[in-house]
């Protein structure tokens, strides 16, 4: 910002020595400041030419914060009466700062109640607009009872509301301002009175008894827009200008700013900026924007201040540790609130969807997710956002990033889970492309993982209130926690089931699904979960008979797992005594699933009774396929027959006729299989090593033995 | 110079927006070309004021000379304010012969017998239309040019155009336009609109117009054919038949620019008419910065059904864009205005 | 006359999808997009404004395996018209070979009364509700996508489903359908 201090600086040096009064804005200062009460403003060239002048200087380049001060003075004293008041507020554009005398007086001279009701309005709504430039709020904050008193006044009642949010710190919280503001409460039931009570709440909850509705729709309203225009204008002129003394772009990437981007767009990350530029070694509080190490945090931690607008913590990383380890409710609230706001009125409900708006939008999810996965935490805005989002979604729009999102949210209690969740992506997933279904799959997949991780490290640290928010898997038992998990497993087996049989048992759909039950069949031992879930039929059979040896290795590495989960489960079962969640149709259809593959990979006995898949005979012979009960065996299953093939020719190097057969016989099946393992069937390799070694050793752990 | 001329710039200045100020003081004979050369067109325009202000001192320019600039931007911008259509009847035998230069003398003749202070002004535009820019006083006051009244007038055409008139002026106007125009009688015809060209073209009927045949075959072609055989438009004769009929009663091509049209609505309630006496009245506007192309697209779209009611298509029928609907039958309205 | 399912004979390889739109401001595009995507089967589309079909057409008409119905939220004569053609439809029709295709739900503006109505309609029809982006290249193509997604199981392209399957698998279900406006999170206690 240096080179805009150093210019106001100049400029109030200039406005001090009248005699080098060649700046015609320097001269127009001059005349408003010194302007006598009563001079007329009709016909008043002179007026004219100095208003013309300001006005120049502050829609070019913004005002230097001593001008704010005087312009402020000057209209709100209203010394010369007219319009001239409404005039000069609507050209308030700051260069970099506001002073906080200037609110302070301004605030003071709306005390004096010469001013109307509307220009009173305009004062606050530029207040608001301007909140995060104002260089120090410890003032303001110190006449908050003054600012409280204007709440009476009806037509300005939400912007005062708004701007008492803001300052509100937890000494600010007195009984007789809650009494007030419930009286006021009383008489109507306005959401920024509701906002502003919710936010005392946070505060001291002993004082505010009232119950809040959960999810509170439209709070504050943005009171930006006669500004807004000109003072992103004069922002990014400046922005551009000051990039090379910015040191506090910690984390956060400024983007050159491209010129045709509409104006008043602003799905943007604020940058960090909280209080003032210079730093009293006396004030106790630093702002955050000033820490720029990690080491300098860790030192402050203590007596720092966050910033004004939350929507900036977003941008950095340092912030955003530093929000983690506080673990300020009423900044989670802030951000949300925040959060929710630009999701909605930014993105949702935009009216038209240029591509200019969508790449804003896309750069703005896009820091979203890297923050959620910074916190290892989905914000509840987001997730509010989400759920309304999924109903309207088209399936396309900015999909990567809704999905990632979307594997960001935090447990859904298995009441909602179908309503919130599932039906809107049902309706979407049956009805779109084969790469959709796999990356909704995928997309829960993670979700999946992330709730189980959740789970593992909150059951480890023994009810240690990990989560940032203090919001989610902290206020969920662990049997909701597992209803939960089950709901979603199970979905995903509905889904993949139908989806398979939509897209011709797809591989690459076939893997995603697979890529699932790897991450299911290990809750137990990986994640802590007492639960066990086997896959569909659906899913189970098709990867079985898969044409890619890349599914069927993978299944096998999961019957793996989920014999080693239930091993242990069972051990554990016997240890402690405790009855356990595993049910015997698990263990059932375990066995039934592992006599499948046997039977079908290594016995030749497919589509023999009791093996899963029971065809009968006349349908068998109808085919006309030779021995079909051996056409699934590890040597001629679609996925491994070119395998055999190559081993058939390694053996029988002189053989012009192909006899897959001869593999069958004796130990060239357990080479073969070696030669397998080989190739890289590392699935293959477990499941038979575990299947066949233990049935010889050691039967007693068998859970095939156990039902 | 004095002052009230000085108000009079500085307002005429005020209306023309920065961009089209240069070219506007470019037709301006009054300052010279070195001094246009010196004016600063970059500058605020409080500040080009002045240096204006102080040229015109300097070539002692009067009140003729400034109301002139207002006219050149007036008829090189006529879509400001709203334009009033009237017509002049009864014409006697002089009246196709009157040359513009007659008509000019014996207009500002009538007027100023009418009425003592008036300032009259007028221009002769490429097109031939006449522009006349009155500034009235009455027989106290000087005539105030803040204010003045447009008119536009192609001899030989019985329409006039009006713009800025006030109901108190109205009947001097009228009066002096019969005089000197040797007509008997003046009537409005119920049309206003922002754009003056607008107005000529759907009275002189100079706009494409589409009449009923029995056999469209022209329009048929005009229909895209589908770029893919596998792509088929089902109702491709509906859609022919209600672009015929929207043309038929909108026109074609480029349709004049009408903003509004009104609908005056008088009527009795049959079945009570022991219980009210009062007709019942009520107001329907339509609205749109393009009113025929909005109505056309209705009607050619099926948003309206076809064919169309003949309350729109009176529109461009009749040239006219207020109407008054009363019932049949005597004494119920005085509103001038022939039913529909 | 009423559009019938099954009164023809369908053609080998082909599949038919009719496209109701009252304004004509995005079947053109979509129709396009379709035909385009489409590849290994015949795809016809055919396009109209509203139903019934004109009757002159109805011989050389070849059997409509889906009626995609396109309801633009912004307008309500969009959702009236759709409404109206309804009933000129088989009821057989309704055994999944119906999909409404919406544009515009994103839009916070837009009375929500409108949207829940023709969510109702879709639920009692038992038909799937596709929201589209009709005003980007992508979105065109995602929504032709999923009407050819739909069409293709309609049309008896998909050995291993049926339109009644799917539908009913999609379809939108009102009955449930939470109030998104003020949508209830009681499972997050807020602090």
């Amino acid at each position: 910002m240096g080179f805009i201090c150093d210019r106001s600086l100049r400029v109030s040096k200039n406005a001090r020595k009248k005699s080098e009064a060649g700046d015609p804005f320097v001269l127009a200062l001059n005349y408003l400041s010194t302007v006598e009460e009563g001079t007329p403003w009709k016909g008043n060239d002179a007026l004219e030419r100095h208003m013309a002048a300001v006005e120049r200087v502050a829609l070019g380049q913004g005002l230097p914060p001593e001008a704010i001060s005087v312009l402020l003075d000057f209209a709100l004293s209203l010394r010369i009466r007219g319009t001239l008041c409404v005039r000069v507020l609507k050209i308030l554009i700051p260069a970099s700062v506001v002073p906080q005398d200037a609110v302070i007086l301004g605030v003071s001279w709306l005390c004096v109640g010469k001013m109307t009701v509307s220009a009173q309005a305009m004062f606050l709504r530029w207040v608001l607009t301007v909140f995060d430039l104002i260089d120090a709020k410890d003032q303001l904050r110190a006449i908050y009872g003054f600012i409280f008193s204007f709440l009476t006044e009806q037509s300005l009642c939400p912007y005062v509301c708004h701007l008492l949010y803001l300052l509100t710190r937890k000494e600010s919280v007195r009984p007789y301002r809650v009494r007030r503001l419930l009286e006021l409460q009383k008489m109507g039931r306005q959401p920024f009175l509701m906002h502003l009570l919710a936010l005392y709440k946070v505060f001291s909850p002993e004082l505010v008894t009232l119950s809040f509705p959960s999810n509170m729709k439209g709070g504050f309203k943005n009171h930006n827009s006669t500004w807004k225009a000109a003072l992103s204008t004069v922002q990014r002129r400046n922005n551009v200008q000051v990039t090379s003394d910015l040191h506090l772009t910690f984390g956060l990437k400024q983007r050159p700013v491209s010129k045709k981007r509409k104006l008043n767009s602003h799905l943007t990350v604020p940058a960090v900026r909280s209080v003032p530029l210079r730093v009293s070694s006396s004030k106790k509080a630093l702002p955050l924007e000033q820490v720029w190490a990690f080491p300098q945090l860790l030192e402050n931690l203590d007596r720092i201040e966050l910033p004004a607008q939350m929507g900036s913590m977003l941008g950095s990383s340092l912030a955003l540790h530093y929000m983690d380890c506080l673990r300020d409710n009423s900044a989670f609230l802030r951000l949300n609130f925040w959060l929710g706001h630009a999701l909605h009125e930014e993105f949702l409900f935009r009216r038209e969807a240029g591509s200019q708006n969508m790449e804003e939008a896309t750069r703005f999810l896009n820091t979203l997710i890297s923050t959620q996965r910074l916190l290892q935490e989905g914000f509840s805005g987001t997730e509010v956002f989400l759920f309304r989002f999924l109903r309207v979604w088209d399936g396309s729009l900015l999909r990567p990033q809704v999905l990632a999102l979307l594997s960001d949210i935090p447990v859904v209690p298995s009441s909602r889970i179908d309503l919130l969740l599932f039906e809107p992506l049902m309706q979407l997933f049956f009805t779109s492309s084969l790469f959709f279904k796999c990356s909704v799959i995928e997309c829960l997949n993670s979700m999946l993982l992330k709730w189980l991780t959740w789970h593992s490290v909150y059951a480890l640290e023994d009810g240690l209130d990990i989560s940032v928010s203090s919001q989610t898997p902290v206020n969920m038992t662990l049997s909701g926690l597992m209803d939960s998990v089950v709901e979603l497993v199970q979905f995903v087996g509905r889904i993949a089931t139908i989806g398979l049989q939509l897209e011709g048992y797809h591989t690459l759909l076939l893997s995603f699904t697979l890529d699932f039950y790897q991450t299911v069949c290990d809750m137990y031992l990986k994640y802590d979960l007492p639960l066990v879930l086997m896959p569909p039929t659906g899913v189970f059979y098709p990867a079985l008979l898969a044409t890619s040896p890349v599914c069927v290795d993978q299944l096998c590495q999961i019957m793996y797992r989920y014999r080693t989960n239930l091993v242990s489960a069972k051990r554990q079962e016997r240890q402690t005594e405790k009855p356990f969640h595993i049910s015997r149709k698990t263990y059932r259809q375990f066995n039934q699933y592992v006599v499948s593959i046997v039977s079908c990979l290594w016995n030749s006995r497919a589509f023999q009774p009791d093996t899963g898949v029971e065809l009968g005979e006349d349908l068998l012979a109808g085919s006309k396929v030779p021995e079909p009960w051996s056409s699934f065996s590890l040597v001629r299953h679609p996925a491994f027959l070119s395998y055999a093939v190559d081993f058939h020719l390694k053996c029988w190097p002189e053989r012009k006729e192909l006899e897959l057969n001869s593999i069958k016989g004796g130990r060239r099946w357990e080479w073969y299989a070696e030669f397998l393992f080989c190739q890289g069937f590392q699935g293959v390799k477990e499941f038979v090593q575990s299947s066949f070694s233990r049935r010889s050793s050691a039967e007693d752990a068998e859970p095939t033995s156990s039902s | 110079m004095d002052d009230s001329v000085k108000q009079v710039l500085r307002q005429i200045i005020r209306r023309i927006p920065s961009n089209k100020l240069r070219n506007t003081l470019s037709k301006w004979e009054h300052i010279s070309k070195k001094q246009f050369q010196s004016l600063e067109f970059t500058q605020a325009k409080s500040l080009l004021c002045d240096n204006l202000l102080s040229l015109c001192e300097e070539n002692e320019l009067s009140m003729k000379h400034v109301t002139e600039l207002e006219m050149i931007y007036r008829i090189e911008h006529p879509a400001q304010g709203s334009w009033n259509v009237c017509q002049l009847i009864d014409p006697e035998e002089e009246a196709l012969t009157v040359d513009s230069l007659h008509f000019k003398e014996s207009f500002k003749a009538h007027l100023k017998c009418l009425i003592n202070h008036v300032s009259v002004k007028m221009k002769k535009h490429e097109d031939d239309a006449l522009w006349i820019r009155i500034a009235w006083g009455d027989n106290f006051t000087q005539p105030n040019h803040l204010k003045p009244t447009y008119v536009v007038h192609n001899l030989q055409t019985p329409y006039v155009f009006v713009s800025g008139l006030t109901m108190k002026h109205r009947p001097l106007l009228h009066q002096a336009l019969v005089q000197s125009g040797h007509y008997g009688a003046v009537k409005d015809v119920h049309l206003s609109g922002r754009c003056l060209t607008a107005l000529r073209d759907l009275l002189m009927r100079q706009y494409k117009q589409v009449f009923p045949v029995k056999h469209p075959k022209l329009l048929e072609e005009k229909t895209p054919l589908p770029r893919t055989p596998c792509i088929e438009i089902e109702d491709t004769k509906h859609a022919e038949n209600r672009m015929q009929m929207a043309a038929e009663a909108f026109g074609e091509g480029i349709l004049p620019k009408l903003e509004t049209a009104v609908y005056k609505l008088e009527t009795r309630f049959k079945e009570n008419e022991m219980g009210r006496e009062e007709p019942f009245r009520g107001v329907v506007k339509f609205a749109s910065s393009n009113l025929l192309e909005s109505l056309k697209y209705c009607v050619s779209s099926g948003m309206a059904s076809a064919p169309v009611t003949p309350l729109l298509s009176s529109i461009t029928q009749k040239g006219r864009n207020y109407f008054v609907i009363t019932d049949k039958g005597p004494g119920i309205s005085n509103t001038p205005g022939p039913k529909i | 006359m009423s559009l019938k399912p099954f009164n023809k004979l369908p053609e080998l390889n082909t599949a038919n999808v009719l496209l109701v739109e009252n304004e004509a401001l995005f079947q053109e595009k979509l129709a396009d997009a379709i035909v385009l995507l489409e590849n290994n089967v015949n795809v016809k589309v055919r396009l109209a404004r509203s139903l019934p079909l004109p009757l002159e057409n109805a011989e050389n008409r070849p059997r409509i395996d889906l009626v995609a119905f396109i309801v633009h939220l912004n307008s309500e004569q969009s959702l009236l018209s759709a409404e109206a053609s309804l009933k000129h439809l088989d009821s057989g029709y309704f055994l999944g070979k119906v999909c409404f295709l919406v544009t515009g739900a994103r839009c916070g503006t837009l009375p929500y009364e409108r949207l829940t109505s023709l969510k109702k309609m879709a639920a009692t029809l038992n038909s799937p509700l596709l929201m589209a982006e009709d005003k980007t290249a992508e979105g065109v193509n995602a929504a032709a996508q999923r009407v050819l997604a739909v069409l293709r199981v309609a049309a008896g392209l998909v050995p291993t489903a049926t339109g009644l399957s799917l539908s009913s698998l999609t379809r939108c279900t009102v009955a449930k359908d939470p109030d998104w406006q003020n949508e209830d999170r009681s499972h997050l206690n807020q602090p």
